[in-house]
């Protein structure tokens, strides 16, 4: 191929890498709004693949996909509690607790796969994807109009999200005691701060946008559920939210940059017959690791993060 | 007798009773989650109870599955005592599986004594060599291994496709479906099965005998040592009795057939690689109990400051903990293809991975806890399809009651509460370590 088809190329893989990056970078601000609080949330994978499940059940059994994206992402709120309860009142090591609610996860949803997804034909609404929305005159921009706004509803949340927990996080009294309790609890205590309901509302929060990520899957992108349809992004979003140094920027543009690999795979491989896809589709896991390994000495996490905080 | 140490019998009655009311408890979940989607949990668990152990052949079965999980099992477990969570069994598995693979169906001149050896090895050192890049990055450039791990479980899994895969470099062109070639018969890790007509061979029986006599004979002097007083006793006692155990195995082997049972059933998978895994449980433990190696993982585990200030290399133990991990991890995989598939299928997950994890937990850790959780494991895997079969309850089920199993022995306090059991002060489960330190 040459140069002037990879520009023509261009808007589409930027438009592509966007798409991918929503459910890694929804996985990272879940990680963000948990870890901002001092608990590590490893569950998010977990929480993403039921509510990408639970959104097709609901969908299947209203006959409405705005109700199925609601149950996908209360469903994630609900694991959210469970991790919360597990973490931050009974004291559990969190990275095990996360790995249960893992393994929960795909003994759930491959359960109830089999007990109610698993059969021919199953009336689901047509679409049962939700539909693109064209931004009114700001689709008609040359390449930004493509790539930003004749997009699915979820990314766009996940845009205004961005801003949203920007702004809440560092400029609202809630976002003020949120950090507070993630870097010095003991110090947040004695100025009146419930640490333990602070950390509650986060991770139940985290829990909320983890599952809006995991209806992406399901609702947004396939069109139904499919088995360990998550593939692993939900690590990759908290590999995002570590690059990204625990803000909700940085880690959309870490999502986006891990996103991109799978971007010009789409794209390009029809020019590049001879390189085997599997190369290509292991290359946003490789440069996740490389990525950490190059940033997490300059990057420190919330100063309490991962640690049970004993009432003194 | 002031010196010999009392068996702690209520601390042991303490220590096991958490995790098994955590798996009653577990099953007893399970049971309401099977009632709550329409099946009967008693038709469903006495399928369980049949297919793991009643049934014909059952029982040799489920060691069958027990054994990846006891490798696995230990893989995870040492990890957590140098403070490191290893999520990447699995991936570690899968590339003992493929370089062992590459080892057994290559290389077809070679003896049996160098090959099956040398295709082992080579499984171990893919997984350690695998499981040490995460190890590394974590001591040198502090990138957390529970992400690096799972990263190169996806890069394991991508890879194994690629080679096995529809043009993949390992694929047996031959096949309808991807597959890799059979292994050699010099590589093949016998079933039980296949001993006997082996074991006709004076030379392999020799070679057996001698080896059981030597370890006979280093055994009881060690047992002697602090027995017996006379050198020449020590001495005369143990050569003795190594002679006589050298000249049984001699003779007994020859006689396997007289067993009966898996010796001779042509249908029956029992492979060595289960004892291999049982012998491997009391390596790890004696590696991590008695020498310097697994004093100094468990001291960086326990306290990486202190390790550090009495001059503890934490990048070394970091590497050679996440080696040895994936080092066990990469023998499970050669272990299967070995001595069960003797060949390797292109690739769907087993689900080793995270099991795993659940079974490292519930033993704490410890090696010979490992090989009664990792049964507990491979008998549920092994007894679900029954399961599924008669009750028509899907065997993901086994998958809620694990991440239960998980739960209630992470939180020991949900149990305790349960049945009324005293804590004792300072009980606490592994702890992992968040991003920073």
């Amino acid at each position: 191929m040459d140069f002037a088809t990879f520009i023509g190329l261009l808007p589409s893989i930027l438009a592509s890498a966007l798409r991918i990056s929503t459910p890694i970078a929804l996985a990272a601000y879940s990680g963000v709004l948990c870890e901002r609080a001092a608990v590590i949330n490893i569950a998010i994978e977990g929480m993403m693949l039921v509510a990408a499940m639970v959104g097709d059940l609901v969908m299947i059994y209203t006959g409405n996909i705005w109700l199925g994206v609601l149950g996908g992402v209360l469903s994630g709120g609900l694991l959210g509690l469970v991790h919360a309860v597990f973490s931050v009142s009974l004291k559990t090591d969190q990275i095990i607790s996360g790995t249960a609610i893992n393994i929960f996860a795909a003994g759930v949803t491959g359960f109830a796969y089999r007990r109610f997804l698993a059969m021919p034909s199953i009336p689901r609404p047509n679409p049962s994807t939700l539909q693109p929305i064209h931004v009114p005159y700001l689709d008609k921009i040359p390449v930004l109009g493509n790539v930003l706004f004749q997009s699915r509803p979820i990314l766009y949340m996940m845009l205004i999200l961005t801003f949203l927990i920007h702004y809440m996080l560092f400029y609202s009294p809630w976002g003020l005691r949120t950090r507070a309790v993630g870097e010095h609890p003991e110090a947040a205590d004695t100025l009146g701060i419930s640490v333990y309901k602070m950390r509650y509302i986060n991770v139940i929060l985290g829990g909320l946008v983890a599952g809006l990520g995991g209806v992406w899957f399901s609702l947004e992108q396939v069109g139904h559920f499919d088995m360990l349809m998550t593939n692993g992004k939900g690590f990759i979003g908290l590999a995002a939210m570590i690059f990204g140094k625990w803000t909700p920027f940085g880690s959309l543009f870490a999502a986006f940059i891990f996103g991109l690999p799978e971007a010009i795979q789409i794209n390009l491989s029809f020019y590049f017959p001879n390189i085997p896809y599997q190369f290509l589709s292991m290359s946003p896991y490789i440069l996740t690791i490389i990525v950490l390994t190059g940033v997490v000495g300059k990057a420190l996490p919330p100063a309490a993060d991962g640690q049970p905080y004993e009432k003194g | 007798m002031p010196e010999k140490q009392s068996w702690d019998w209520g601390g042991w009655l303490e220590g096991i009773a958490v995790p098994i009311l955590a798996v009653i408890t577990a099953l007893l979940v399970g049971a309401v989650v099977i009632w709550s989607v329409g099946g009967n949990p008693l038709v469903a668990y006495k399928g369980m109870l049949d297919g793991a152990f009643l049934k014909k052949r059952a029982f040799t079965e489920t060691l069958v599955a027990t054994t990846p999980y006891i490798f696995l099992g230990l893989a995870v477990a040492f990890g957590f005592k140098c403070g490191l969570f290893n999520i990447g069994a699995e991936g570690q598995f899968y590339m003992g599986e493929l370089a062992a693979v590459w080892v057994a169906y290559n290389f077809q001149a070679w003896p049996a004594y160098i090959h099956l050896p040398a295709a082992m090895l080579a499984g171990i050192i893919a997984g350690a060599f695998w499981s040490a890049i995460a190890g590394y990055l974590r001591g040198a450039f502090g990138a957390h291994e529970v992400i690096t791990t799972i990263m190169l479980n996806y890069v394991a899994i991508y890879l194994a496709d690629f080679l096995v895969g529809m043009k993949g470099p390992m694929r047996d062109p031959r096949a309808s479906v991807p597959q890799t070639r059979p292994i050699a018969n010099s590589a093949i890790l016998p079933r039980l099965n296949e001993l006997p007509a082996i074991m006709q061979h004076p030379a392999v029986r020799i070679g057996w005998a001698v080896v059981f006599a030597i370890s006979v004979y280093f055994l009881l002097k060690w047992w002697f040592a602090k027995r017996v007083t006379s050198t020449a006793r020590k001495q005369a006692y143990s050569l003795i009795v190594a002679l006589l155990v050298g000249v049984a195995i001699f003779i007994g082997l020859a006689h396997l057939t007289a067993i009966g049972g898996p010796f001779t059933d042509p249908a029956d998978r029992l492979h060595l690689g289960f004892f291999l895994a049982l012998l491997t449980a009391v390596f790890v433990w004696w590696l991590l109990n008695k020498t310097t190696i697994g004093f100094e993982v468990r001291t960086v585990g326990a306290n990486p400051d202190a390790a550090e200030y009495a001059g503890i290399s934490i990048i070394r133990n970091f590497v050679v903990a996440m080696g040895i991990s994936g080092a066990l991890s990469g023998l499970a995989g050669a272990v299967e293809v070995l001595g069960l598939q003797r060949m390797l299928k292109s690739f769907f997950a087993a689900g080793y991975g995270f099991d795993s994890i659940a079974v490292a937990l519930l033993a704490k850790n410890d090696p010979f806890g490992i090989i009664a959780s990792g049964f507990l494991f491979g008998a549920m895997r092994n007894g679900a399809d029954l399961m599924e079969l008669r009750s028509g309850v899907s065997k993901y089920i086994i998958g809620i009651v694990q991440a239960l199993v998980l739960l209630f022995v992470a939180a020991p306090v949900i149990i305790r509460w349960l049945y009324r059991i005293k804590g004792r002060r300072g009980e606490k489960i592994v702890v992992t370590r968040g991003w920073g330190k």
